[in-house]
């Protein structure tokens, strides 16, 4: 979690007020260490809504080509830093929570172009289509980040989430641009892959669903 | 000491009231989810066999986890204890206020006031505010701040979070005049 190099100067005129980073490990669960203890973090980003004020047909693109690089940058920088490495990282995802000033699809141009999740692919190694949520909320609102495999989503063991808060995060005018990773599976992961689930159809289970 | 997860939170204000924060200001947050020592066992007439087991144990895994993460120097600190809903405020009280937990801290950030403090109990998310104060003279003003936390799933009731704070500077923008002036 090095202080530098966070902030650029463009990132102020930018309106970032705050960037928050929270990192937890899981030592022990249900009374057993995980077999491969793994560190979930996010950072959160606070930024002015480069939209405010604008009306429902409004271009995104503009401010979208010159604010998602640098979040994503920010942020993936934060995240890999804060999870000691790019190879450590397994799997990803990212959220927007929008202030009650702004439109859900303002959050959506931050982290749904490839301006944004092109480049947090990239920068984090990764292949598969990054996973999301979004909110629009007062500040304080919790909201659960889901997180897949960064390269084989479908791989079972590494559906998780972690949760993301900001205090006093978004003002009205605000979005709060999230990025999230871990370096590992779920704790105790065992509920199979698809490589060893059964063909399961709705006719076989008639005695289960009757 | 059984420690169920770490949590390590940095926040990093770069600006305030409109106005950049430069350099910006940091505090960060490690605590430690842990069962608690007196789970299970009723009222507790004597809480010093289970400090002595824990305390300083608590606060020489958080003292250098949160002056890391910090990643400068300290200039204001707190601590916090949040106790599951089974549990006493004393056993969150036991565990911080004692100097075998505060001095690891101390001794690590070249401090030398007393840790201002939170003491709560509630359920897992629970929010709490860590107060801090300078860490060498707890009159200066500039450095009176606090910082929210949250745990998602802690405590749970036979849990206790334990927390350490620090700030590499004071309020963002702060400007009150000293105490000094108003003697």
């Amino acid at each position: 979690m090095q202080s530098s190099p966070v902030v650029r100067p463009d990132f102020t005129a930018a309106g970032l007020r705050k960037v928050v980073v929270y990192r937890e490990e899981v030592l022990t669960e249900n009374g057993g260490r995980p077999e491969r203890p793994a560190q979930r973090a996010t950072v959160a980003a606070v930024i002015r809504n480069p939209w405010l004020g604008t009306g429902p047909t409004q271009d995104l693109s503009a401010a979208t080509v010159a604010v998602a690089p640098q979040l994503a940058r920010l942020l993936t920088d934060k995240l890999i830093d804060a999870l000691g490495g790019v190879e450590r990282i397994e799997a990803f995802g990212k959220a927007a929570i929008v202030g009650t000033g702004g439109e859900i699809e303002h959050g959506g141009a931050l982290i749904h172009t490839p301006y944004f999740g092109n480049l947090m692919r990239e920068f984090l190694g990764g292949e598969s289509i990054i996973c999301f949520a979004d909110a629009r909320a007062e500040a304080g609102e919790t909201l659960v980040v889901p997180m897949w495999h960064k390269s084989q989503a479908a791989t079972r063991s590494h559906y998780q989430t972690v949760t993301a808060r900001i205090s006093d995060g978004p003002r009205a005018d605000e979005i709060v641009i999230i990025a999230a990773a871990s370096t590992g599976p779920r704790p105790h992961a065992r509920i199979g892959d698809r490589k060893t689930d059964p063909t399961v159809r709705a006719e076989d289970l008639e005695r289960v669903l009757a | 000491m059984k420690v169920r997860k770490i949590v390590t939170i940095v926040e990093e204000i770069t600006s305030e009231g409109g106005r950049e924060v430069s350099p910006p200001a940091r505090v960060a947050i490690v605590a430690a989810v842990i069962e608690n020592p007196w789970k299970g066992q009723g009222f507790v007439e004597d809480l010093a066999p289970g400090i002595e087991a824990t305390a300083s144990d608590v606060g020489a895994l958080l003292a250098p986890a949160v002056l890391e993460a910090l990643d400068a120097p300290a200039q204001a600190y707190g601590k916090a204890a949040i106790v599951g809903l089974n549990g006493e405020i004393e056993h969150g009280s036991a565990l911080i206020h004692t100097l075998k937990f505060g001095d690891h801290f101390r001794k690590a950030a070249n401090a030398t006031t007393l840790l201002p403090a939170v003491e709560k109990r509630g359920p897992a998310g629970v929010a709490f505010d860590i107060p801090l104060k300078h860490i060498t003279d707890a009159t200066i003003r500039s450095h009176h701040q606090s910082i929210e936390v949250r745990i998602a799933d802690a405590p749970h009731p036979d849990e206790l979070v334990i927390a350490l704070a620090a700030a590499s500077q004071g309020r963002p923008q702060q400007r009150l005049a000293d105490l000094s002036t108003e003697q």
